[in-house]
This record gives structure tokens, C-alpha cells and sequence, in this order.
């Protein structure tokens, strides 16, 4: 085997294409986050790959075997395609013990050889629940349980382990337990795999590479650190943490807010003769708060802002601001901040920084940005 | 077996023919045994110029037993309903000291329906019934001969009809009641709703669907009643449809075409309801079952709620089972009991009878042979209703026909099967065989559904994921689903045997005088007049369904009736 190859995959539900030509290759060994929004095909994707949706096109391949083929109606069984789930839902069989959910692969494989050199002792100790084999799941907890369900999805093997959403259902600080778990077995044992999440914390932790999915098609596949870098679209942007958005009017050498502020976005700055309008893309993190122009460090770029919101974050306030009627949010330390921001009255004015190398921007989209407003409306 | 388990699904496809083969198969064999019959009775029907039907419909008394069936049905379905339904409100409102209350509206499904009816005789006779005799030791009373009651009237029939429906009603009114929040109910009473504000102003509203598909099966039962108006209005005149086929079958020279014309309506009514639930419920695979958050518990104590469902028990269970005793122990059946003759005899008689007790090894067998049928073909059509969504017209096939056994009353079935297996190519009268196929027919229904709402539940993750882990879809079968099915399939059979040892309409069409079940003995012996011997008989096939239940939740665990 050696990496999966997927192209042209198609998928309906009746008149709705929910995977939409999707093209994706994973080198063998290597582990791809599924990133995306509710709904935009994750899932079914991932059940495409596994053999649980027959889709309407395009080939799948595992090394040099086709599994799927739509012209040549080639279509393996799931249970000889030699992959390895794990569910959301963990799905642990409740009439088994512990021992025999992660026996299950190996015994209906045939793997007898396996089975006796002890190798179910050996998942459950990777994933530290070897004490717990002679249990039954309705007696473990949802941490143990999804564990048990990553030995079970990796007892036998697999050229393909699947995991979808593992980690949704467990609470905060078992889900970067069992996160640090999952990476440290791929590490150790190389296996190539497809994980679906919705959580980009998790994405840039796991992911070799990660394809960020809008809408059934491929938005971008990158590195985590390409992508957190320079993510390719607006749409992308927004996905992994650059909530901040701005839409920005060309004005001589800058950019023009509608309040009508003109920014200097140096290197940052698309070439002329591009669009007139573009969209800027900002992390909460990169923004500075201050009470006047003065203050604000020598060569940032400068936005006149009146205050919404203040929450108190331990460290940090999270600040709610207007720019010329666009939300946008940040982090003001508490020790700099404290004497003034939270008595300070809602509507009062207040100056927000930025390096201009942190920006982002992207061509503007009209028909999206008349539908934004319409919405806002 | 083993064709069974490889049953495909849908999203574990077995990608190839062998699905639909087997699928096709399957639904030839419902076609075969289920339609065929009913074809069969009506292509006779309407041979020569449609004689059956002219020779059935132009009878004097046509119009009169069409009335008395149409009656029966829909006062004997009145009663049910409003029966059932406060039995289910009662059980949901039962103090927690007073649970175990909770079995007993199902209990009287234990007494088969003859049982009851010859039980009901006993104490409601007008000459020697003993609640009649001791209601005339009443004083404004004391003047009659005999009465007051008198149970072979069509009002008394259709009364007892009524209970025997009331539990079929609780089934589907108190499922429906499980799908009720606790917090609608707590919301309305907050609101300071009385319990009765809150049973017509929120209960009965939130369970109209389930009160108009069980009211649709009872109205069926009840228009296909046979057991009340064949024991109790043969001598009065008392003539329903049903009684009429059996009439017209069992006199010389039996009238098949008749028959067959006289169940007609009945056919059209139930293809009628099974279509029209079919529209209006659509797939059924959308109403995966709710959660568990039940009505029953709502902490209110309602002491009206322990005395509904005793006087209940009592009338619908303890009272039949009294006459029954009183009786079976009796040397002669009177209306004064002499407490110093009471005896065992009858149960002797009974014992030392051969083909009595031939009758009862005849139920057993046929009954647990059907049932070890009827499991798995149940299982395959389950199936392909949850899963089959690429054979969509071999599914609906299934669907409908599946369903069909539960909307044509299980008398014509008798006399569809007594006249398919009396004629070549397969000759099978007299034969347990027969006895078992029709069994199977009756039961298909209920194996069906049962198994079909148990696989619903288990949703299809833990499938999902024993293919992910290489299984082959036989190997799920056995390993994951079949285990994690356990309960819902004993608690099948554990119904479909108790049906199936009381079973009495299909039973009394295609047994013959050598091959006879308990139920059809026991008709026999109530015909010639031997009351002591049919009291003894009826409470013998009672602790036969009793044993087989025992058995069940020997195995299954006691909660094997509560699935249903
Ligand atoms: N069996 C189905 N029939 C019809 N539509 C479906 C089916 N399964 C999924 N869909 C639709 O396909 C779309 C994508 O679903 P999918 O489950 O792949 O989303 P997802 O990206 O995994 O979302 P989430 O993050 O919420 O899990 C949704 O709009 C969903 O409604
Ligand atoms: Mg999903």
C-alpha cells in the first residue's frame, strides 16, 4: 500500500451534491484533518473512504487497488477494505468486555496469530485502559470509552484508520488527553489516517496536512503551518481563528475603512490595478487596544474604534469594538487595561493597532457581500 | 438459517445479486403464503357468474348480520378504547408502592379468549350462571326465574368483546403514553390543571396518533371477532360474518364460494386500513423510538389509579378465572354449588382422554414450530423494511403484505388455507403441517414489527462499526445484532406463543377431526355440553400459555413482557 488517492469523488442525497468533485491524496503514513463547518460533507466524505455511502463518481484508491470506480462499478465491501473507525459515538458493542470490542478485528480478520501473541493487551496498554479488559463499556466512563474505541480501530493494523469527530463528545481535558494519545500512536506507529473534526485547535495539534472543506469541495490542503500562515481564501481565513474581518476601499497609495480611516498595509497591501475592494483578515490576538493614536507603538497601523462589549478573561478582557459598523474582537491585558476599560462607558471611543504584516486580505466578493449585509439586515 | 443471517443491508452491502435474490425470495414466499389463500377464496368467489356471491349476498337475513357485525365492532371498540385508555392514564399515575400494578392490564392476554368467554358463561348464563344466581338473592330480584342477565344476547357479546380488545387498545395507547415528556404533563399541572383537566386538555390531544392507529387494529379485531359470537349467539341466533363463513364452510355440503363471499368486506376493509396507515403513517423508519424520559414518572399519586386497574384485574381476569374453577371442580355445572361434591374429576377425565391431551401436544408443537419459523423470516423482512432502501418495490411488497395477516381476520385465513391445502397440488388437510403454516401466516405480523422497532432502535452505528472492523455482514448478524436483539426476539416469542396456544378462529377452520389444538377441543366439548370437562380444558390451556411464559422469562429475564 502506499497512500490513498481520491478523485472526482461525487456524493448525492437525492438533488443535493454533498461532496462535490473532491480530489484528496494521502501519502502512506500520513495523517489529514478533515477541517470544516457543520455539514459541509466531512462525514460523508469519510464514509465514502470506508465504503458506508456509495457515491455517485469518481475513484478511490487504496495503493493500487481500486476500491471505488463508479464507471467500472467497482465497489469493495467495507469489511474488505482493511480500515480501521473510530465514531463519534465510540460505538462499543455493550453485550462485549473490553477485551473482546478490541478483539473484534482481529478475530472476524482471521488473525489468530495476532489474538494469541497478545496483541488486544497490547492496543489496550497504548491507550492505557489494560486494566479495564474485563469490563463491560456501560461500566467506563466516555474517556475510557473512546480509547477503547482508538484500540479497537487500530488493533488490526489497518492501511486506513478513520476517526470522526473522536473527540466531540468528551469533555475538555479528556479531549486533549485522549488528542495527545492519538498523536503520540501515530507517531509511533505510522499508521495513514483521515480525522474529522470541526475543531481547528485539534487540526493544527494532529494534522500533517490539513484540507479544509466548504460546501463538499476542497477550500485548501496545506500544511497547519502554511495554512494558519497564509490561509488561501477569505472563507479559510474565517475558519481558523481570523474572526476579525474589515472590508477595506482603495484610496491613492492605501485603504480606506468606511469610517474613513486609510490604512498602510506595507507588503500587505494587494498590487494596484487588483480589486477596488478587498476584505482584511485579522486574529483577535493581533489587535491592541488603546485610548488615544498617541499611544498605539510607532509604525502599526491605526483604526478609530468606539467600545461595545467588555468581558472579564482572567489575564485578558475580551473586547468587543465597532469600526465603522463592522464587530471586531480582541484581548487587552488586564494589568495595562485594568484602571480604565471596565468602567468605561459603552460607545466610547477608543483606538485599535495592528501590525500590518498580520493582515490578511483577500479580493472582495460582491455577491457574498451584499448577502452578508442583506442578512445583517 | 444461515440464508437468513446473510440477510444484506443496505449500508453493508454484500455489493451484488445475492441481496436481491434473496429479497426475492422472501417475498415470493409471503405472496405465496399469505396472498394466495385470499386470491384463491375470491376467484372462487366469483366463479359462475360470482355465485358465491349472489347465493351469500341474497340470503334473508343478510342485512341482519351485517348490522350485528357492524354493531359488534363498533360498540365492542368503544368500549375498548375508552377501557384501554384509561388503563394506560391509570398505569402511568400507579404510586410507586402500588408498580407492579403495571402488569396486570396485560395480564388477561394470559386467559385465551374462549377461556374467557366460556369463563364469562359460567357466571353470566340466565339459568345457572352463578353472579346471576346470586344477584337474584338480591330483593328486587328474588321474583325472577332466571336472569337478570342474560349473556348470550348481542349486548353481552359485544360487551365481552369490548374487554378482549381493551388490551390490545392498552398496548398501543400506553407505547404512545411512553413518547409523552413528563415535562408536558408537569407543565400543565404547574398551570393548575386537575389530573382530569390534564388527561382531556394534554393526554388525549398528544395521543391522538396512537389512539387512531390502535383504534384502527381494534376496529379490525372487532369487525373479525369470532371466538364471543360463535360460543355465545349460536343458539340465540346471534349471526355475525365471520360465524357465517364458518357456517357456511362446516355444513353439508360445505359452500366455499359463500365462504369466501362473506369474508369479502372484511378483506377490503383491512387491505383498506393497511393501505390508508400505510399513507398516513408513510416510512416507519423515520419514527426511530424516543428516548426513554417516560410519562410514568410523573411522582403524582392517584389513589383512582390503583382502584381502576384492580376492579380491571378483577373483572377481566380473577371473575372468568373463578367461573372457570368453580366449574372445571364440579361435577355437573349448576346454579347452586355443592361445596362437599367438589372434585378433581375432571381433570382426570381430562388427563386420561388421549386425544385431549393429543390436542394439547398438537398446540405445543405447532405453536413452537411456527414460532422457530417465524423468527427469522420475521428477522428478514425487518430487515429489509430498516435497511432495504435499494430494493424499494420488493420492500413495499413486504411491507404490505406483512402487515396484511393483522387487518383480514384470521378466519378467513382458516378457510383460505382449508380450501388451498384441500386440493391439489398439495394436499395437507388433517396435518399439523397446515395447522403450522397457517400459524406462521398469523404470526408474520407480529414477528415483523417486533423485530423491526428493536432493530430501529439499535440504530445502525454498532453495524456500521462491526464492518469497519472487517466483519462480513453474516458475521454482524450473529455476533452483533442477533445478541444485542436478544430481548426484543424472546419477547416475541413469548407473544406469539401465547397467541398461538389460544389461537381458535384458523385453528376450528383447518383442523380435522384427528388433528385438533387445544382451543378447537375445547369448542368441541362446549358444543356437546360437557361444561365441567370445557372449564377443566380452558384452565388447562391457561397454564400452558402460563408455563410457556414462565419459560420465556426463565431465559429472557423478567421484564420478557414489558417489551411488548
Ligand atoms: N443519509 C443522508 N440523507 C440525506 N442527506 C444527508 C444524509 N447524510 C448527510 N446528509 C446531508 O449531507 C450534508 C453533509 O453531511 P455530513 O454529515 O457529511 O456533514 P459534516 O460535515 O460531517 O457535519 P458535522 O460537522 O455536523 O458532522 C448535510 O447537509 C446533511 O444534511
Ligand atoms: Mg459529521
Amino acid at each position: 500500500m502506499s497512500g490513498i488517492t481520491i478523485s472526482n469523488l461525487t456524493k448525492r442525497f437525492g438533488s443535493n451534491t454533498i461532496v462535490d468533485d473532491l480530489e484528496l491524496t494521502i501519502d502512506e503514513g500520513e495523517f489529514v484533518v478533515l477541517l470544516g463547518p457543520s455539514g459541509c460533507g466531512k462525514t460523508t466524505t469519510l464514509r465514502c473512504l470506508a465504503g458506508l455511502e456509495t457515491p455517485e463518481g469518481g475513484t478511490i484508491s487504496f495503493g493500487d487497488r481500486t476500491v471505488f470506480d463508479a464507471k467500472t462499478h467497482t465497489d469493495v465491501a467495507t469489511h474488505r477494505r482493511n480500515i480501521g473507525m473510530i465514531f463519534q459515538s465510540y460505538a462499543l458493542w455493550p453485550h462485549m468486555t473490553v477485551r473482546d470490542n478490541i478483539g473484534y478485528p482481529l478475530k472476524v480478520r482471521r488473525k489468530k496469530e495476532a489474538l494469541r501473541s497478545g496483541a488486544v493487551d497490547k492496543a489496550a496498554a497504548m491507550v492505557d485502559t489494560g486494566h479495564l479488559l474485563d469490563r463491560y463499556p456501560s461500566q467506563l466512563s466516555g474517556g475510557q470509552q473512546q480509547r477503547v474505541a482508538v484500540a479497537r480501530g487500530l488493533v488490526a493494523e489497518p492501511d486506513l484508520v478513520l476517526f470522526d469527530e473522536p473527540l466531540s463528545n468528551l469533555d475538555a481535558r479528556l479531549r486533549d488527553q485522549v488528542r495527545t494519545q492519538i498523536h503520540q500512536l501515530h507517531q509511533r506507529l505510522g499508521f495513514s489516517a483521515v480525522f474529522v473534526t470541526h475543531d481547528q485547535s485539534e487540526a493544527f495539534a494532529l494534522g500533517d496536512r490539513l484540507a479544509i472543506m466548504k460546501d463538499g469541495r476542497l477550500e485548501q490542503c496545506d500544511t497547519p503551518q502554511r495554512v494558519f500562515d497564509e490561509p488561501g481564501s477569505d472563507y479559510v481565513a474565517a475558519f481558523i481563528g481570523m474572526g476579525n474581518r474589515l472590508v477595506l476601499t482603495r484610496h491613492h497609495e492605501g485603504w480606506q475603512t468606511a469610517n474613513g480611516d486609510v490604512l498602510d498595509l506595507g507588503s500587505r497591501s494587494p498590487e494596484r490595478g487588483g480589486a477596488d475592494e478587498i476584505i482584511a483578515r485579522l486574529r483577535p490576538a493581533d489587535l491592541h487596544l488603546h485610548r488615544a493614536v498617541e499611544d498605539a507603538p510607532h509604525g502599526s497601523t491605526v483604526l478609530h474604534a468606539t467600545l461595545v462589549t467588555t468581558e472579564f478573561g482572567g489575564r485578558h478582557y475580551d473586547v468587543l469594538v465597532d469600526v465603522a459598523g463592522e464587530r471586531l474582537t480582541l484581548q487587552a491585558d488586564t494589568r495595562e487595561h485594568g484602571a480604565w476599560l471596565p468602567t468605561a462607558e459603552e460607545g466610547a471611543p477608543v483606538v485599535v493597532s495592528f501590525n500590518p504584516t498580520d493582515v490578511r486580505t483577500y479580493a472582495a466578493d460582491p455577491a457574498r457581500s451584499a448577502e452578508r449585509e442583506s442578512v445583517a439586515v | 438459517m444461515a440464508a437468513v443471517l446473510a440477510a444484506p443491508m443496505s449500508r453493508i452491502r454484500s455489493r451484488g445479486w445475492g441481496g436481491r435474490i434473496g429479497y426475492l425470495v422472501l417475498a415470493a414466499a409471503l405472496i405465496y403464503m399469505i396472498v394466495l389463500p385470499l386470491y384463491r377464496l375470491q376467484s372462487l368467489a366469483f366463479a359462475d357468474g360470482a355465485r358465491g356471491y349472489t347465493s351469500q349476498y341474497g340470503r334473508d337475513d343478510i342485512g341482519e348480520v351485517i348490522w350485528t357485525t357492524v354493531q359488534l365492532a363498533f360498540f365492542s371498540l368503544v368500549i375498548a378504547m375508552v377501557l384501554g385508555t384509561i388503563l394506560a392514564f391509570a398505569t402511568s399515575r400507579l404510586p410507586r408502592k402500588f408498580a407492579f400494578l403495571r402488569i396486570v392490564p396485560v395480564l388477561p392476554i394470559v386467559l385465551p379468549a374462549v377461556a374467557n368467554v366460556v369463563g364469562w358463561a359460567f357466571l353470566l348464563s340466565p339459568g345457572p350462571g352463578y353472579l346471576n344466581a346470586a344477584m337474584r338473592h338480591l330483593p328486587w330480584w328474588n321474583h325472577l326465574e332466571s336472569g337478570p342477565i342474560d349473556i348470550y344476547t348481542p349486548t353481552w357479546i359485544i360487551i365481552l368483546t369490548g374487554f378482549g380488545l381493551t388490551s390490545f387498545v392498552y398496548l398501543f395507547v400506553s407505547a404512545g403514553m411512553a413518547s409523552i415528556s413528563a415535562e408536558h404533563l408537569e407543565a400543565a399541572q404547574t398551570s393548575g390543571s386537575s389530573t382530569i383537566g390534564v388527561f382531556f386538555r394534554v393526554v388525549l390531544p398528544l395521543l391522538r396518533p396512537s389512539l387512531i392507529y390502535g383504534g384502527g387494529v381494534a376496529l379490525l379485531l372487532g369487525l373479525g371477532q369470532f371466538t364471543g359470537p360463535l360460543l355465545l349467539g349460536s343458539n340465540t341466533g346471534v349471526k355475525v360474518l365471520t360465524t357465517e363463513m364458518y357456517r357456511r364452510v362446516s355444513e353439508s355440503p360445505s359452500d366455499f364460494a359463500a365462504a369466501a363471499a362473506a369474508g369479502s368486506p372484511l378483506v377490503v376493509l383491512g387491505l383498506v386500513v393497511v393501505l390508508g396507515q400505510k399513507l398516513l403513517l408513510g416510512d416507519q423508519t423515520r419514527f426511530v423510538t424516543h428516548g426513554g424520559k417516560a410519562f410514568k414518572s410523573a411522582p403524582v399519586r392517584s389513589r383512582w389509579a390503583v382502584a381502576t386497574i384492580v376492579v380491571y384485574g378483577i373483572v377481566a381476569l380473577v371473575l372468568p378465572l373463578i367461573g372457570l374453577i368453580l366449574v372445571a371442580l364440579t361435577p355437573y355445572w349448576s346454579s347452586s354449588i355443592s361445596w362437599g361434591l367438589l372434585t378433581l374429576d375432571n381433570f382426570r377425565t381430562l388427563f386420561q382422554t388421549s386425544d385431549i391431551m393429543d390436542s394439547v401436544v398438537t398446540s405445543v408443537v405447532a405453536s413452537s414450530i411456527a414460532v422457530l419459523f417465524c423468527v427469522p423470516i420475521g428477522f428478514m423482512i425487518a430487515n429489509l423494511l430498516v435497511r432495504g432502501r435499494r430494493y424499494p418495490v420488493i420492500r413495499l411488497v413486504a411491507d404490505l403484505v406483512s402487515a396484511l395477516p393483522l387487518g383480514i381476520p384470521a378466519v378467513i385465513f382458516g378457510v383460505g388455507f382449508l380450501l388451498t391445502y384441500t386440493e391439489p397440488p398439495i394436499i395437507l388437510y388433517g396435518t399439523r403441517t397446515v395447522i403450522v403454516l397457517v400459524y406462521i401466516v398469523l404470526m408474520i405480523p407480529f414477528a415483523t414489527r417486533l423485530q423491526m422497532t428493536a432493530l430501529l432502535a439499535l440504530g445502525e452505528t454498532y453495524i456500521e462499526a462491526s464492518a469497519t472492523s472487517g466483519a462480513s455482514s453474516f458475521t454482524t448478524n450473529v455476533r452483533i445484532i442477533l445478541p444485542l436483539m436478544r430481548p426484543a426476539i424472546l419477547s416475541a416469542v413469548a407473544l406469539m406463543f401465547i397467541l398461538l396456544t389460544h389461537e381458535f378462529a384458523a385453528s376450528l377452520l383447518v383442523r380435522s377431526p384427528t388433528t385438533q389444538v387445544m382451543g378447537t377441543r375445547l369448542y368441541d366439548l362446549w358444543a356437546n355440553g360437557s361444561y365441567p370437562l370445557v372449564a377443566a380444558m380452558a384452565l388447562l390451556m391457561t397454564a400452558v400459555t402460563g408455563l410457556g411464559v414462565a419459560l420465556a422469562m426463565l431465559i429472557g429475564g423478567r421484564n420478557v413482557l414489558d417489551n411488548l
